[in-house]
């Protein structure tokens, strides 16, 4: 981990409001590369939002985001942010490969297709070169031979594990996982969990919203405990998993989940 | 003396012998198409026949007009009990006389055509009618499918506008719908058509039947793709901008392919609609199958002119509805396990 060096991605201060309620509460935070940031926290305690305002999927109201050094993404006036035009986001975006929940792979191309798309039509790569980033990133997942079906006929842990791929065909800067496991039956957790956990060992650096402690126990250099819209707690997992930490809240939250 | 004498009785008994012949044979004619109409409004239509086939003939010294008239009634009632060969006899037994008898030659002709087998009669309104209803079929063939190219492509950007979030393009598209949703189709020609030419412009039927036909159907389709958008899960727009694509881009790779299947069943169903709305282009002198069928039963009085007609439409909308449901199952071919 190197702290020293300067943040992949900053958040300053960011505020959510939705209708009123407050999302996110004024949440400061540094991702340095190769960092593997693990939150987690109740339903409702704005992890998955805080996650999507990184790459403009939620329109902050309040704060400041860096990425790899520069402030982006909002112009502002009469001091409060406004998204920028697409010209400005997409690029960012590109740089940044989002897992969500429920896969969304795109159900009318085949799995290469699925793959391919964001070189050929984001980067607008040749066709080839395209196929050949997919089929070294479907390798990577390990599903090469699924390479010519349609994501209808996949089970979950193999819809997420080609969402993952789909994701690294742009060799994103930056990973975001929106609770990855959330919606596979237990058998299939495994795989995908390993899938993660290898892209963590190639030095990927990525931000996970999980209710899988695996992930913050095995994996997370930081670990971060979020509720209400504010951290409440933000530490390493050695740390957070021992008795030693006196947080209520946290005690009673491991102790739901196991 | 007395031989002049009895050659001047002979003479006279001849004289009074024919006289009174003829006159007797006057007298009969008359009571005979009195007893035979007495009948034939009896019904007994046979007696009736008997009757009149006792009016003599002129060879037998009968009166020319009455036998011509006796046995042509005698052939209009055979023809209505339906004895063909009986009824043209009659007629024929005049033409033997008269041959220039407008009368029996015309019947003569018309029982001809009854004689033949219904299907023939048929056969022969199909050669008739075939070919002008053909032509006007290939015009409504030719209007269907440049509606069909046309009102998609239409329909696409009265949606896009629709869904847009700039208020003014939005509002446009609205108004657009509200209007050729609100009003009738056959109004919106008629104005087009009849109504422009007061405000400077004219235009040819076909143009006329395009814009109208074409900007309706575009409203009608644009809310059914709107549907379709609206209805592809939002996640679908969230990944493709997780990956960097621009909104058009993401419309246009991700999004609107994926409405393609479930398109197809409401489209389907409007192109159906389609193929018989272009019957009313006809009010705006454009000749197709409808308008040509018109005309033809217009001119023959004859039913089998609309039955062809019917049976046309059937055939285009077999057709169509065929090919629909090819193009769905192949739109939704991702969704087969």
């Amino acid at each position: 981990m190197s702290t020293a060096s300067a943040p992949l991605l900053r958040l300053e201060q960011i505020t959510k409001q939705f209708k009123g309620v407050t999302a996110v509460d004024g949440v400061s935070l540094d991702v340095h590369p190769g960092e593997k940031l693990v939150i987690i926290g109740p339903s409702g305690s704005g992890k998955s939002t805080l996650l999507r305002t990184i790459n403009f999927l939620e329109v902050i109201d309040e704060g400041r985001i860096w990425f790899e050094g520069r402030e982006t993404g909002y112009v502002r006036r009469h001091g409060k942010p406004h998204l920028e035009r697409q010209n400005v986001i997409c690029p960012v975006r590109a740089e940044i490969g989002m897992v969500f929940q429920h896969f969304h792979l795109f159900p009318h191309l085949t799995v290469l297709g699925n793959v391919m798309e964001g070189p050929l039509t984001v980067q607008k790569k040749g066709k080839d070169e395209a196929r050949e980033t997919a089929l070294a990133m479907l390798a990577k997942v390990g599903l090469s031979e699924k390479k010519d079906v349609y994501p209808a006929t996949l089970s979950g842990g193999q819809k997420q594990r080609v969402a993952i791929a789909r994701a690294l065909a742009m060799r994103p800067k930056l990973m975001l996982f929106d609770e990855p496991t959330s919606a596979l039956d237990p058998e299939l957790v495994g795989e995908v969990f390993d899938t993660i956990h290898g892209l963590a060992d190639e030095g990927m650096t990525m931000v996970i919203v999980t209710h899988h402690m695996g992930f913050a126990r095995e994996l997370a250099d930081r670990v971060i405990f979020m509720e209400g819209g504010r951290f409440v707690v933000e530490s390493t997992p050695a740390e957070f998993f021992s008795e030693r930490l006196g947080n209520e809240r946290i005690r009673s939250f491991l102790n739901r989940l196991i | 003396m007395k031989r002049i004498c009895s050659r001047v009785l002979t003479a006279l008994l001849f004289l009074w012998i024919t006289a009174a012949s003829l006159l007797a044979a006057q007298v009969d004619s008359e009571e005979l198409f009195r007893q035979a109409n007495e009948l034939q409004g009896g019904g007994d239509l046979a007696a009736a026949v008997q009757v009149l086939g006792r009016v003599p003939s002129p060879s037998a010294g009968g009166d020319e007009e009455d036998f011509v008239r006796s046995r042509m009634q005698i052939a209009r009632i055979k023809f209505s009990m339906g004895e063909f060969d009986q009824a043209e006899g009659a007629a024929q037994e005049v033409l033997r006389l008269f041959p220039a008898n407008s009368e029996a030659l015309n019947f003569v002709a018309s029982v001809k055509t009854e004689k033949k087998p219904r299907y023939v009669t048929f056969l022969d309104d199909c050669r008739r009618f075939l070919p002008h209803l053909f032509k006007g079929a290939g015009m409504t063939l030719l209007l269907m499918v440049c509606i069909m190219a046309i009102s998609p492509l239409g329909g696409l950007l009265i949606a896009l506008g629709r869904i847009s979030h700039f208020p003014p393009l939005s509002a446009c598209c609205w108004f657009i719908i509200w209007l050729f949703r609100g009003t009738p189709l056959l109004l919106q020609l008629f104005f087009i058509y009849y109504g422009l030419p007061s405000l400077g412009i004219t235009l040819r039927p076909f143009t006329a039947a395009i814009i109208g036909l074409g900007l309706n159907y575009s409203a009608y389709l644009g809310e059914i793709i709107r549907g379709a958008i609206l209805s592809i899960d939002h996640g679908q727009m969230e990944a493709a901008k997780a990956l960097g694509m621009t909104y058009g881009q993401a419309m246009r790779r991700i999004i609107i392919p994926q409405t393609y299947k479930r398109l197809m069943p409401p489209v389907a169903n409007e192109f159906i609609a389609l193929i018989k709305d272009t019957a009313l282009v006809s009010t705006i002198a454009m000749v197709e199958l409808m308008r040509a069928a018109d005309q033809m039963f217009n001119t023959y009085f004859n039913v089998t002119a609309l039955i062809l007609a019917a049976v046309i439409y059937l055939a285009f909308t077999t057709l169509f509805t065929f090919i629909f449901e090819k193009i769905e199952y192949r739109a939704g071919i991702y969704e087969h396990r």
